[in-house]
């Protein structure tokens, strides 16, 4: 009888349950003009895009306002629509307008010109990693278009630990979790520099690169993109 | 082959709670056997560098059943079977929105099990001496759950031989005694080897009912094994390269002379990609 109850209590145990680890994952919101560019000439015109990413860093349909400070040099329609009028300075507005919060923009400043474009859209952005946890992780990238792909590059000055077990490294508008992030694949080269070639990723789509560890669902480090 | 990151650590933790031993083997016929749960549950663990650093609440519960039995008055035999192993990660959630980001998983398997022979050197003398050979079994799952990351075993076969040398001795009118051992593991599937080593001290109160101990014991890896941790999914006590020294009290209650009940919790002084939270046992046990 004894054993029994023994028994049984020692069984009880042993049905430990799942439970919840909470995140701590808002980020601003934002909005970001995803093709942007230095200059276009009088009379040319340019489709403007932005994405409006939430409080968790997940793009949302947002209605974005389009705005020029100087409309007799640039103008811009209510779909991001720019047209080169004169010859001058404008800076390119995308405002966006969230319920019950704060609005947020992303401006560029355009020349117009009536020579031919002499600096195209921009198409490098680049960034240091550092860590946020004991584990090390530093160097420097650059995130630069190829065709239609984009090209992640690490300098020579790359270093991460070998010690922790399945590393990934990920693009994300939220740099405390992978949610809503792009996986780029796991990490297999832990120094010197190499690179990684990702499909189906615009150069201005993401804010941040993200190392994270999936076994410990951590994360271990991270660098914003500039 | 590549997902075992701290396992062997859970074993010896499970082990070190059940032991009874040391360096006495039991008698011929005689024997001791213990009902056990062992379980810990971790939200951070050991670095490589020594520091903590956070990760998902792991959990890992072993039912297990313990036993000792002379098969002669030197050699006895030694069991360590968990025949239910469960291991589980929780819940990630947002704290902006409360979605579950990544859901929890729980694996319920056998566990690694250990198979041991102890024979006893000395054994009639003022100091006990033996030698015991330990096959660990990987029975358990090492690559459970959608990621392979939930894991019940190591998945590598390991040979433990270890040296015991204890001594009993009174202290007043309590019944006391002290044991140390030393011990070689070697390990397969490009695990590092390991040396092991400990030292305990018991002291018996109330008529013999209550006994308290205390054990100090490590874990040192030679770093000589070629699985590389960057490329597996294990996480903290199935890893290769684990290493940690810990202290675990003890306590077990004899209901009758046959019949008692134990709790003991084993916490880490220092580690190595390891989990740092403490461990707890409770068991019951039976004497022959």
């Amino acid at each position: 009888m004894r054993f029994t109850i023994a028994l049984s209590a020692i069984l009880l145990l042993f049905s430990g349950c799942i439970g919840d680890d909470v995140v701590f994952d808002t980020v601003p919101e934002a909005v970001r003009i995803l093709n942007p560019v230095d200059s276009i000439m009088v009379g040319s015109t340019r489709q403007f895009e932005a994405r409006y990413t939430n409080n968790i860093g997940e793009a949302e349909e947002q209605p974005v306002i389009w705005t020029s400070s100087d409309a007799g040099v640039l103008a811009v329609d209510n779909t991001g629509r720019a047209t080169g009028l004169a010859a001058g300075k404008a800076t390119l507005t995308a405002e966006v307008l969230p319920d019950g919060k704060a609005p947020v923009s992303d401006a560029i400043e355009v020349v117009v010109s009536e020579d031919e474009v002499v600096g195209g859209p921009s198409a490098e952005r680049s960034g240091t990693i550092r860590t946020t946890s004991s584990y090390l992780l530093e160097g420097s990238f650059t995130l630069r278009e190829d065709g239609n792909d984009i090209v992640l590059e690490f300098a020579g000055d790359y270093r991460a630990s070998t010690s922790l077990p399945g590393l990934y490294v990920y693009l994300t508008n939220n740099p405390s979790t992978v949610n809503n992030a792009f996986e780029i694949g796991r990490v297999e080269t832990f120094s010197g520099a190499h690179s990684y070639r990702i499909s189906g990723v615009g150069l201005n789509d993401y804010g941040y690169l993200l190392y994270w560890c999936k076994p410990f669902s951590v994360k271990v480090g991270d660098g914003e993109i500039k | 082959m590549k997902k075992n990151i701290f396992l062997g650590i859970i074993l010896f933790l499970s082990v070190q709670a059940a032991y009874a031993g040391g360096g006495w083997p039991q008698p011929r016929g005689g024997g001791f056997f213990k009902l056990s749960e062992w379980w810990v549950i971790s939200n951070q663990h050991f670095t490589d560098v020594g520091k903590l650093d956070p990760n998902v609440t792991t959990g890992i519960f072993n039912t297990s059943l313990y036993a000792e039995y002379g098969f002669t008055d030197r050699l006895t035999g030694v069991l360590y079977f968990p025949f239910f192993s469960r291991a589980y990660f929780n819940n990630t959630v947002s704290g902006t929105t409360g979605e579950v980001i990544t859901p929890g998983e729980a694996i319920n398997t056998v566990g690694d099990t250990d198979v041991s022979l102890k024979y006893g050197i000395l054994a009639n003398g003022p100091v006990a001496l033996s030698a015991t050979l330990t096959l660990g079994l990987p029975l358990g799952n090492d690559s459970g759950g959608s990621a392979g990351n939930l894991q019940t075993g190591d998945g590598e076969f390991n040979q433990l031989l270890q040296v015991d040398a204890g001594r009993g001795f009174r202290i007043g009118k309590v019944g006391a005694y002290a044991n140390a051992y030393v011990g070689f593991n070697n390990r397969t599937n490009d695990f590092s080897d390991e040396l092991r080593f400990g030292i305990e001290g018991g002291a018996t109160f109330w008529d013999g009912r209550l006994t308290a101990i205390l054990r100090l014991y490590g874990v040192q890896s030679l770093n000589n094994g070629a699985l590389p941790s960057e490329l597996s999914n294990s996480t903290s006590i199935f890893a290769n390269n684990t290493e940690h020294l810990s202290y675990a009290p003890e306590l077990a209650y004899n209901i009758s002379d046959k019949w008692g009940v134990s709790v003991s919790t084993g916490r880490a002084f220092s580690g190595r990609l390891i989990f740092a939270n403490p461990s707890y046992s409770v068991g019951v046990f039976v004497k022959l």
